[in-house]
């Protein structure tokens, strides 16, 4: 998996992430809010393939790809 | 990156650990270089809010560890005034978990440093912290939240730091507005520069790093992440090292600093802070450093901490050392722990009736 594939989304609840992660399928990860996104220490989503709005729901808050040492913002609800 | 996470956390952790030792010996009560929970009780004490004359002190730790966060938080951008989550359940759970912590006789930070004081009693209440998280974590899963905060006015933010401010003004300039105990925990402090410099520092260490004594337990439940709770473990192994070598280890359940060998409710003390933590989503040293941040939901936690201490004095609820919780408490962190668990399914049940 190269690494401008990764991305990750946030959330506003654990369960959000859980739901997230159900939706997006094989390969999406439960781990901690990388720290130079947020200073909350909630759950996020690591995933690799693309990202659909149809994954996303009201407890979804945004979208990033990986950019170089960057988190790119893709999505935000 | 990771590892370069658990690296920074064990490095705060340490630090934590190292100035609650240098606390100590400086005039700190035993195993108490630092408690959010005894801090925040003795400084309600303080200003008047309630009656127990052995523990009334502003504690300048609390002021450093607000002020420490928001001022790195202004720096690096972490500063983001929000709110509007539950603020009234959040005030009603901040009460709970401080009338735990005074039933178990500290926060989560003081039971690492009462068990790397030999203190047993935190062994057994760390058992009930574990099981407060797991129960905590089964909400989580289940849809629990306490909805999301939007985005607050830089005041709002700005309120709590402010007043933190105020207060440490009024402090050293018109003590005579104070009580200062004269016997007891209250009484034994730091001198106030070296409280507030250690306060600031960890206050920072804690903003940058995230450091929550009750997330990292959580993490390894959820989603099996041990990343968070390497700042606990460093806590836990500097403050051994440096009470191992100031000769202030002392293994057992009786005779320990500020403690009382009462099992049971040394377990439901710390179940009911490990629940309620999980609920306000961290531990109350991190609700500092979030209120810090500018989390007015924090803030409110915190004035729900100092309320439930001011009650939990007022009202006989608080454990005695040695003797523990009068018939007061016993009822009332039972009671309190149905009013947790109801609020949790309640609030869950709605969320997936909702989602």
């Amino acid at each position: 998996m190269a690494s401008d594939d990764i991305k990750v989304a946030t959330f506003v609840s654990h369960y959000g992430a859980m739901m997230f992660r159900k939706r997006v399928g094989n390969g999406a990860e439960l781990k901690p809010v990388p720290r130079s996104l947020s200073s909350s220490c909630g759950t996020a989503v690591f995933f690799s393939s693309p990202f659909s709005e149809d994954f996303a729901d009201e407890n979804t808050e945004a979208v990033y790809e990986k950019d170089g040492d960057e988190w790119r913002l893709v999505w935000k609800r | 990156m990771k590892h370069e996470e658990k690296v920074k956390l064990a490095i705060a952790g340490g630090l934590i650990g190292l100035a609650a030792v240098v606390l100590t010996a400086f005039g700190n009560p035993g195993n108490m270089g630092f408690c959010i929970a005894c801090f925040l009780r003795d400084t309600a004490g303080a200003m008047h809010l309630h009656n127990a004359a052995i523990v009334q002190y502003v504690r300048p730790e609390i002021i450093g560890i607000v002020l420490g966060s928001f001022a790195l938080g202004v720096i690096r951008k972490d500063f983001k005034p929000r709110g509007g989550s539950s603020p009234v359940l959040r005030f009603v759970i901040g009460f709970i978990v401080m009338l735990g912590a005074l039933v178990f006789l500290g926060c989560p930070l003081r039971m690492v440093l009462r068990l790397a004081g030999g203190d047993l009693n935190a062994l057994v209440a760390l058992f009930g912290f574990i099981a407060g998280i797991g129960v905590g974590c089964i909400f989580l899963s289940n849809g629990f939240s306490l909805g999301k905060a939007e985005k607050e006015s830089s005041t709002e933010g700005v309120a709590f730091p402010a007043l933190t401010v105020l207060l440490f003004i009024l402090f050293m300039a018109v003590p005579s507005l104070f009580l200062f105990s004269e016997t007891g925990p209250g009484s034994m402090h730091a001198p106030v520069a070296l409280a507030l410099l250690a306060g600031l520092a960890v206050g920072a260490a804690a903003e940058r790093t995230r450091l929550c004594m009750a997330g990292g337990i959580r993490d390894i439940f959820l989603i099996k992440d041990f990343t968070l709770i390497s700042g606990f473990i460093a806590i836990f192994a500097v403050t051994l090292i440096g009470n191992l070598i100031t000769g202030s280890f002392h293994l057992g359940f009786t005779g320990q600093p500020v403690s009382h060998p009462m099992h049971l409710w040394n377990f439901l003390g710390m179940f009911a802070v490990g629940l309620g933590s999980v609920m306000l989503g961290g531990c109350p040293l991190r609700q500092l450093i979030l209120a810090g941040e500018g989390s007015s939901d924090s803030a409110m936690a915190v004035f729900g901490m100092i309320a439930g201490a001011a009650f939990a004095h007022n009202f006989s609820l608080a454990s005695t050392a040695e003797k523990g919780p009068g018939v007061n408490g016993k009822v009332a962190l039972v009671a309190a722990i149905v009013i947790l668990l109801a609020i949790a399914t309640i609030v869950t049940m709605k969320k997936r009736r909702e989602g």
